[in-house]
């Protein structure tokens, strides 16, 4: 920005007024260079911040999957009952509904949820504190794997889904209540059932029994109802 | 019994007198004025009444106890040349007084104003006057390298010493009560041990450092005496300085290894001497000297006491703003189970390069809030404060400049620094109160399911100061409490990428405490809405990048 009404050749300018715009333009002059120097240093920021293009995958793994070590449980408790585990490695298991299961080869969608089952309406609890064990707060329930969770129902049939690994139970996924659609959608991911903190020890014991991704798909491939060797 | 600590600041009458005496005896200081400080002396000797000093000096009280106990307001007998003997001879002249053969511990201050103790190797040192104790003291502060401007200086000396001038004094006052010499010199506390060891040394110890005491001073020298007798308990020992461990990440040396601390005490060598010398056991009930004008209750005195020097400062601050170039580097040391994570950690790169340049002992790092190792700091920085613990010497501006190159230009290019600069522990309250408050800014690598339309360019460019609500990731649920957080959105800015239709650069600036990268890709649905939610597909997060930390004061 240059003062335009600053011109040299005008000597009709008394010089007060003269040092005045000098001084002007010397602010100017620091303000241009600040402005400068800041575009500078986010030009270089910018530089950082754009990636190569190049190396980019075309499909990223998702968070799920850099995030957790994928596990399935086929058949569990009941042939067709075809459940997922993801465990991350602070110790904390994701499971929900394989996409094998049997609920989503009938022919009506998932339509409802309830967590109202065994003991206690599963929805209820609330964990509360970082320890979150039942010796410290008494309301972290334990679990034992094949304490139910909750029951799906479609238009056909319900379906008790089971905790698959032993553990203090953190959070069931109440959203399945009010939109029981999320099963069909992503059981995968936002419709999970419930997250279980599981020691080390207990899941040592129930990995054994757990198979991967591509395990599974073998198996079912092979003949959709046939139990598998691994039912717990 | 414990070992009392104070300090060059304290402030009553008598300091107020400590200080007009010594602009008297600054203004006599002087080869030629030599005599007129012996003449002073002489005088102030003189108008004591004759027969206590004598009586004093009999029961081994020192010369200038004697002085002090009498009230004598002349502060003459702590001039700093004035030798020992000499102070000895006239008092022992005025009073018609002979002392048998070799030299008496004080039986009231140990020794310590006849600058006598035990030294770190055992060995028995003898002063011969003040300025000879402040050459050591200044030798010592120069051999360990500090540079400083400035000092304060603290003595702590048993508790043994008071017990036995209170009772020599309750025992002066029962007898002598009536007596005008007593109302007029003895009504009043005398000056303590204390208060005259620090004001013979202080000055000389000023001309030798060419620096001035003051109570503002960060640099403290330390002398603490401990006698055999009263330190039996260790407890006491140690109490005169604040040895605190420093624990933390840094797990670095411990602090305090350039004094000398010992616990233990000078050997018995004395004992045989003094005894086959003045005759006299230490055993108070054959002690029975009678004296007129004082009833002793006090043991003879065998063994000096042991003094240790110390010489520290307290901490200085370092703030700036940090850096974070790699994906590879965690903030503080980060180790499980003995392997580290990640490649390095910004504190210890710029905690290492700092401490060596202020040669201190040790480093604790904090800084306002974190990112994950994986995620890089740049922009203006983070603000961060380093606290360093013991230095020799406060770095100047250069320095500053030189460690900030240093770090810089380090080959690896993990870590910056900017902005920085030596604070008060004022620091600290600046850092916590922008903590909380403030915004921060990131950029984000965002790739969605689909490819991604001008409308939601222009969707997201809206939503201004969005509330979401997350629930506590499943990442760090373990550790931290299942909580439902409120968060603030206050912007966002989509970027494009050429050649990829897919991924974006997703420019936001949010509430302090928000996690980023579950409001991307959503966190199976617990942060809500998520840009996933937001855009109607599925979003994933790739890189992370913080761009600004706002914080004014740093």
């Amino acid at each position: 920005m240059v003062d335009q009404a600053h011109k040299p050749e005008e000597t009709a300018l008394p010089n007060n007024l003269q040092q005045h715009h000098k001084q002007d333009e010397e602010r100017q002059q620091q303000q241009q260079s600040v402005l400068e120097n800041a575009e500078y240093e986010d030009e270089e920021l910018h530089k950082l911040l754009v990636p190569d293009v190049t190396q980019l995958p075309l499909t990223p793994s998702s968070a799920v999957e850099s995030n957790f070590a994928s596990y399935f449980a086929p058949d569990f408790m009941k042939p067709g009952n075809d459940q997922y585990v993801y465990r991350h490695p602070n110790g904390l298991c994701v499971v929900g509904l394989a996409s094998t299961h049997s609920a989503f080869k009938d022919k009506g969608e998932v339509s409802a949820v309830d967590f109202n089952v065994g003991k206690s309406d599963r929805s209820g609890m609330k964990v509360t504190g970082k320890r979150k064990k039942a010796s410290s707060f008494g309301n972290a329930q334990h679990f034992e794997s094949n304490t139910a969770l909750c029951k799906v129902c479609t238009s056909d049939d319900s379906y008790i889904i089971r905790s698959c690994v032993k553990g203090s139970l953190l959070e069931v996924n109440e959203r399945l209540i009010k939109q029981p659609d999320l099963l069909n959608s992503s059981a995968d991911r936002e419709g999970y059932i419930a997250i279980i903190m599981s020691k080390p020890a207990d899941w040592l014991k129930v990995k054994s029994s757990l198979l991967s991704l591509e395990e599974l798909k073998k198996l079912r491939e092979a003949g959709s109802i046939l139990p598998s060797h691994n039912s717990s | 019994m414990s070992n009392e600590v104070e300090s060059a600041q304290v402030s009553d009458a008598t300091e107020v007198t400590l200080l007009s005496s010594s602009a008297e005896i600054e203004s006599h200081a002087g080869s030629c004025d030599e005599e007129m400080t012996l003449q002073l002396l002489k005088d102030a000797v003189q108008s004591l009444p004759h027969h206590v000093v004598k009586d004093l000096l009999s029961v081994g009280v020192c010369s200038r106890c004697v002085l002090r106990i009498l009230g004598s307001e002349d502060r003459i007998y702590c001039h700093p040349l004035l030798p020992q003997s000499i102070l000895r001879s006239i008092l022992e002249e005025v009073a018609g007084f002979k002392s048998e053969g070799n030299f008496q511990l004080c039986s009231v201050c140990l020794g310590i104003l006849q600058l006598s103790y035990c030294d770190d190797k055992e060995t028995m040192v003898k002063m011969e006057s003040p300025n000879d104790m402040a050459s050591t003291i200044a030798e010592l502060v120069k051999t360990e390298g500090h540079q400083i401007d400035g000092f304060s200086l603290e003595v702590s000396v048993p508790q043994l010493i008071l017990e036995n001038e209170s009772s020599l004094l309750s025992g002066m006052k029962k007898i002598n009560e009536s007596e005008l010499w007593f109302q007029e010199r003895m009504l009043s506390k005398c000056v303590s041990v204390k208060d005259v060891l620090k004001f013979a040394i202080t000055k000389p110890l000023e001309t030798l450092l060419d620096v001035k005491s003051t109570s503002a001073g960060c640099f403290r020298i330390r002398l603490t005496y401990t006698h055999k007798r009263a330190s039996d308990n260790s407890v006491e020992r140690n109490q005169g300085f604040k040895r605190r461990r420093i624990s933390t990440g840094n797990g670095l040396h411990n602090v305090y290894d350039k004094a000398v601390i010992t616990s233990k005490v000078c050997s018995d060598y004395s004992t045989n001497e003094t005894i086959s010398v003045t005759g006299r056991s230490s055993n108070i009930l054959q002690d029975q000297e009678t004296f007129e004008h004082l009833r002793i209750p006090i043991d003879k005195v065998s063994e000096p006491c042991h003094l240790v020097y110390l010489c520290y400062r307290t901490h200085i601050y370092l703030c700036g703003r940090y850096l974070k170039y790699s994906r590879n580097v965690s903030q503080t040391r980060w180790i499980i189970d003995e392997e580290r994570m990640g490649e390095a950690s910004v504190e210890e790169i710029i905690g290492s390069n700092i401490l060596p340049m202020c040669r201190g002992d040790n480093y604790k790092f904090h800084a306002a809030g974190r990112e994950d190792i994986d995620v890089r700091m740049l922009g203006s920085g983070r603000p961060f404060l380093l606290e360093i613990q013991n230095s020799c010497q406060i770095p100047s501006e250069e320095t500053i400049k030189e460690i900030e190159s240093k770090i810089n230009g380090l080959e690896n290019k993990l870590v910056g620094v900017k902005k920085l600069k030596v604070v008060s522990s004022q620091g600290w309250t600046l850092m916590r109160e922008g903590e909380a408050e403030k915004q921060k800014q990131y950029c984000a690598l965002v790739w969605i399911s689909r490819p991604l339309e001008d409308e939601d360019v222009q969707s997201i460019s809206l939503l201004n100061d969005m509330q979401i609500l997350q629930k506590t990731p499943i990442r760090v649920l373990h550790r931290r409490s299942p909580l439902e957080r409120q968060k603030i959105i206050h912007w966002m800015k989509i970027e494009r990428i050429s050649g990829s239709p897919q991924y974006f650069l997703l420019h936001l600036c949010t509430q302090a405490g928000t996690y980023i990268k579950e409001f991307v890709h959503g966190d199976l649905g617990r942060t809500q809405p998520s840009i996933g939610s937001i855009l109607g597909c599925r979003a994933e997060i790739m890189q992370l990048d913080v761009t600004d930390v706002k914080m004014d004061s740093f």
